[in-house]
């Protein structure tokens, strides 16, 4: 297992033999295919951070439910910020990974 | 580390998110074409009608096409929100003037699109724009042949209802 991503709360994993994802969150780790891996990133894109500041989401939190429901999460401010900084991280070393294999 | 994301995607995961905002503008499209024909049901204009009747009912295909291309190629497809819909005209010209507007803004759209896809070398993709990059250029000059006929005939009195026998008429007869 190869480590993709390391931001302040979380760590995504790459395991080749399972063909396959892995997140670190600060009480589990999750396995998660590619489609998967997708959604989740489509759930942190679609945050909207600016809510935790003008008033709009007073509580600051996020919930998140992952892998067809099967993983429910709840961030608060600074880990919503963290995340967002995270699977950018996350798909630009899967990208940078693509670039190094096509160009071998 | 093997490159598991191209295992599973044939498709740049920068070029799924513009072809996903790609859907929710034909979505959109599908949807202010809808107004369009009602305002011009409840306007006794029943050629006009059943031209953005049929219309909308292109924009919904446009946009499943591009739905299942994501899906089928590996990427997630997102079922489009559609909002701000205007179903406020002053008159028939008004409509066709938006309409026309709305096909620029959706050519732009494509061509940022191919823009992207040779930034990064995806040529699946950006073979598959090729048909909305025609298609783009069809639906502008429809428009542009119902605006031409605001110039030509007028619509004081019968001119409007005259012109509206003449709307079938200005979608062209394309092989498919
Ligand atoms: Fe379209
Ligand atoms: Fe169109």
């Amino acid at each position: 297992m190869k480590v993709l991503h390391q931001s302040q709360f979380f760590i995504s994993y790459q395991c080749d033999k399972q063909r396959s994802f892995f997140i670190k969150f600060p009480h589990k780790t999750i396995k998660l295919g590619f489609c998967q891996l997708l959604a989740f990133r489509q759930q942190v894109k679609e945050i909207d951070l600016e809510a935790h500041f003008n008033g709009e989401n007073s509580h600051g939190m996020e919930m998140l439910m992952l892998c067809n429901r099967q993983h429910f999460f709840v961030f608060n401010t600074v880990e919503s910020i963290d995340l967002k900084e995270f699977i950018t991280g996350t798909f630009a070393m899967l990208e940078l990974n693509s670039l190094l294999t096509a160009s071998v | 580390m093997k490159d598991l994301v191209r295992q599973k995607l044939s498709i740049h995961v920068d070029v799924m998110d513009l072809l996903n905002k790609q859907i929710e503008k034909e979505a959109h499209s599908s949807s202010a074409y809808l107004a369009m024909a009602s305002w011009c049901d409840h306007n006794a204009l029943s050629n006009s009608a059943d031209f953005f009747y049929e219309q909308s009912a292109e924009e919904r295909e446009h946009m499943m096409k591009i739905f299942k291309y994501i899906n089928d190629n590996g990427g997630t497809a997102f079922s489009p929100e559609v909002g701000n819909v205007n179903h406020d005209f002053k008159s028939l010209e008004e409509i066709f003037e938006t309409a026309l507007d709305q096909e620029i803004a959706i050519t732009k759209s494509i061509h940022n699109l191919v823009g992207k896809c040779r930034k990064l070398n995806d040529y699946t993709t950006e073979y598959f724009l090729q048909w909305f990059i025609q298609e783009q250029m069809e639906e502008e000059q429809t428009m542009r042949r119902a605006l031409e006929l605001f110039d030509l005939m007028g619509t004081d009195g019968l001119g409007l209802k005259l012109l509206d026998e003449r709307i079938p008429q200005i979608r062209d007869k394309r092989p498919e």
